[in-house]
């Protein structure tokens, strides 16, 4: 199989919307997905991040819009979209009575690899995930971790150009996470395009783009560094210590555009973008708020997500929400 | 395609060889099922438990004592004499049958005038009773026959004349099956309720398993065809089931003596129209469940009355009126006739081939019909 030739979005879904009876799990989605990149898709439990999954590999009927993955229609043929991803499910699933040569064995056959080519590449993507000294261990004696990864070895096991994973670093440990997103990045530099669910907001910051989804709907997608200077603008301090002060007094101090407890103290938003450290103290210092001791602060995807899920009030530069 | 069944196939061999209770209970269960079956729940009546009730205290009532145990179907358990006793044994339990002889059996016998020898059966076991009954009948009647021809041949001799006498026994003669031994009737009935129960439960826990794990999913998202997946998962069991077939009726012959008077191209045909009755409601059963637990229970709540109703212990003409019809809607049914047509009788395709037209219009039905859910539930 050759690869995608940069022509164009990889997948392209317009209004896509599932409705289970008279509940609607995913509303009017629509965005793209580029050659190459790594779309984080992020939202809470039940936000509608598997469906959505689920409908572009074909394995759901979207009630309503259009996917297009690899330029099929995932609603028309979900059959061809099938030879072209590879998918990992939320939930683990692999064959735990069988080893994991033998589960390579099984998803590639059900691929349509077979003899010195299915060896290879079971051989090869052992080797690329690192489980070759374990290629003949029962699965279910695998740590957490490594199941992760030899299920990603099942996933890329007939080389897709197109990997759609769904939340799968759930309920792993942080240094496995980074090995399994080490691996992700590998792919991705030889050409892979990845589709990532995930609720680790620090796992968003690996993405090249992420999109937000809240009850269904997409509500903010673009770069992580955009998506911080759109919804987080001005900057933001740590505020701690002694004389932190409360929320309600912070928060009418003028250029305070938002007070956030954190810890022991706050993060604090100012609206102008050029006001410093010093200013700020200066500030706390008028209002009655000696000796504050406060930090630069890097907004982070959280503060991002909290922006969009608690309905802040939103600046005017912020994306679009869909109604 | 080939190479997609090749791996299913092989994964669920893998499975059912990994686990070794599994295993076990696909290829060593069945001997030790049959064999258990064929030794302990014997449905061939012997040894029954008897109690002689002797109120004359003769030579000629002891005689008659004697007579009544000796050929074996009865055992004696007790002689009494007070009928209370024997009564209270038959309540007890201790015994299952009375032989009653009234007093003066002697005088009368010398009087040569007609005796009443009252035989009190245990009916709690209907298929023993039946057994008693007849045997004692059977008893009596040769006795007063024998006793008669004495007679006659004494008086005869008196008269210094010997003829030939005319006389008259019905003697019945059971065909297929003449010692009415019962694992001869079993072994064909233990063949097919194991190859129902694997197959089934087997077949439908299995699919169950893969939704609840998981693995359904991440198997849908391939382009393994969901026939292929069925085939492929079928398979395996139904090879098993076969070779649990030939097992079973290479064990029953040489441990019971089982015939295989027909051809064994009988067998082998009706036990593959069979599989597809027994698959096909596996994976129904498995588009009705969500769980392996679930999918035991729809199994074990369609066994039970397939087997029941199939006549594997209980003859369908000893059923009452009304059940009898619903027979005709389990497949058991037919295969068990079919199977032992073929193997008591020696029957061929031209003799059963009602019953070869019911298993295949029960088997593409209830196949189709499941293969067709199971697609639309992956919807
Ligand atoms: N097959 C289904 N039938 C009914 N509701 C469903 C089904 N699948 C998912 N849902 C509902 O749709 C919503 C979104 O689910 P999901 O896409 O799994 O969310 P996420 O992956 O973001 O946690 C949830 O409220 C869930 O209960
Ligand atoms: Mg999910």
């Amino acid at each position: 199989m050759s690869g995608p030739t940069g022509a164009g979005p990889v997948i392209e879904v317009r209004d896509l919307t599932k409705r289970f009876g008279a509940f609607t799990a995913v509303d009017r989605v629509g965005f793209e997905v580029h050659a190459g990149e790594i779309l984080g898709y992020l939202g809470a439990n039940g936000a509608g991040k598997s469906t959505t999954i689920r409908m572009l590999c074909g394995l759901l009927a979207p009630t309503a819009g259009t996917a297009l993955v690899a330029g099929v229609d995932v609603s028309r043929h979900p059959q061809k979209v099938k030879r072209l991803i590879g998918y990992m499910s939320q939930r683990f699933s692999l064959y735990l009575d069988l080893s994991a040569a033998e589960n390579l064995d099984f998803f590639g056959g059900a691929q349509g690899l077979a003899g010195r080519r299915l060896r290879a590449r079971s051989q090869a993507v052992l080797e690329q995930v690192g489980l070759l000294a374990h290629r003949d261990t029962r699965t279910g004696d695998l740590p957490g971790g490594w199941r992760q990864r030899l299920a990603l070895a099942c996933a890329i096991l007939h080389e897709p150009h197109l990997l759609f994973l769904d939340e799968p670093t759930a309920g792993v440990d942080p240094v496995s996470r980074r090995s399994f997103w080490q691996l992700v990045r590998g792919l991705v530099r030889a050409g892979t395009t990845v589709l990532v669910t995930t609720h680790y907001m620090d796992e968003a910051e690996y993405c090249d783009r992420v999109g937000l989804m809240v009850d269904g709907r997409l509500a903010a997608l673009d770069t992580p560094a955009a998506l911080k200077a759109r919804l987080v603008p001005g900057r933001l301090f740590d505020v701690h210590g002694p004389a932190a002060g409360s929320r309600g007094r912070l928060a009418a101090i003028a250029g305070i555009q938002h007070v956030e407890p954190f810890g022991a103290g706050f993060h604090v938003r100012m609206a102008d973008p050029s006001v410093g450290a010093g200013d700020l103290a200066g500030r706390l210092d008028a209002a009655g708020f000696p000796g504050a001791v406060i930090d630069d602060l890097e907004p982070s995807l959280e503060e991002v997500f909290l922006e969009v899920v608690e309905g802040w009030p939103a600046p005017a530069n912020a994306p679009e929400v869909p109604a | 395609m080939w190479t997609a069944l090749l791996a299913v196939v092989r994964k669920e061999f893998r499975q059912a060889f990994r686990d070794k209770r599994i295993a076990f209970m696909l290829l060593a269960a069945p001997v030790i099922q049959m064999t258990i079956l064929g030794y302990a729940v014997d449905l061939e009546v012997d040894r029954i438990p008897t109690v002689i009730c002797d109120q004359d205290l003769t030579s000629q009532s002891r005689d008659l004592g004697a007579a009544f145990v000796a050929e074996g179907t009865f055992r004696r358990v007790a002689t009494v004499r007070d009928p209370a006793a024997a009564s209270r044994l038959l309540e007890q339990g201790t015994a299952a049958v009375a032989l009653m002889i009234p007093v003066g059996f002697a005088r009368d016998y010398a009087r040569q005038i007609p005796i009443d020898v009252q035989v009190l059966v245990d009916g709690t076991d209907p298929n023993r009773a039946q057994v008693a009954m007849n045997a004692s009948a059977q008893f009596l009647a040769e006795r007063a026959v024998g006793v008669s021809l004495q007679r006659l041949s004494q008086a005869v001799a008196a008269g210094g004349a010997v003829r030939s006498l005319p006389q008259q026994r019905l003697t019945p003669r059971i065909l297929y099956n003449p010692r009415l031994k019962s694992a001869i009737f079993m072994v064909p009935g233990v063949a097919v309720t194991v190859l129902l129960v694997i197959t089934t439960i087997v077949t439908a826990m299995g699919i169950a398993r893969e939704r609840e794990l998981g693995t359904m999913e991440q198997i849908m998202v391939t382009p393994l065809r969901p026939a292929v997946l069925l085939l492929g998962k079928c398979l395996p069991f139904a090879i098993i089931g076969l070779v649990d077939v030939g097992t079973l009726l290479a064990v029953g012959s040489y441990l019971f003596g089982v015939p295989i008077r027909g051809s064994l191209l009988v067998v082998a045909a009706s036990s593959i129209l069979f599989l597809f009755s027994t698959l096909g409601t596996g994976i129904f059963i498995s588009t009705v469940s969500r769980s392996q637990q679930q999918a035991i229970l729809g199994g074990f709540f369609f066994l039970m009355p397939a087997i029941l109703l199939g006549g594997f212990m209980t003859p369908i003409e000893n059923m009452p009126a009304w059940i009898r019809p619903l027979t005709y809607l389990d497949p058991v049914r037919y295969f068990l006739e079919i199977l032992r047509g073929c193997l008591l009788k020696g029957s061929g395709f031209a003799d059963l081939w009602r019953q070869f037209l019911a298993l295949a219009l029960f088997g593409v039905s209830i196949m189709t019909l499941s293969v067709l859910r199971f697609r639309n539930r992956l919807g």
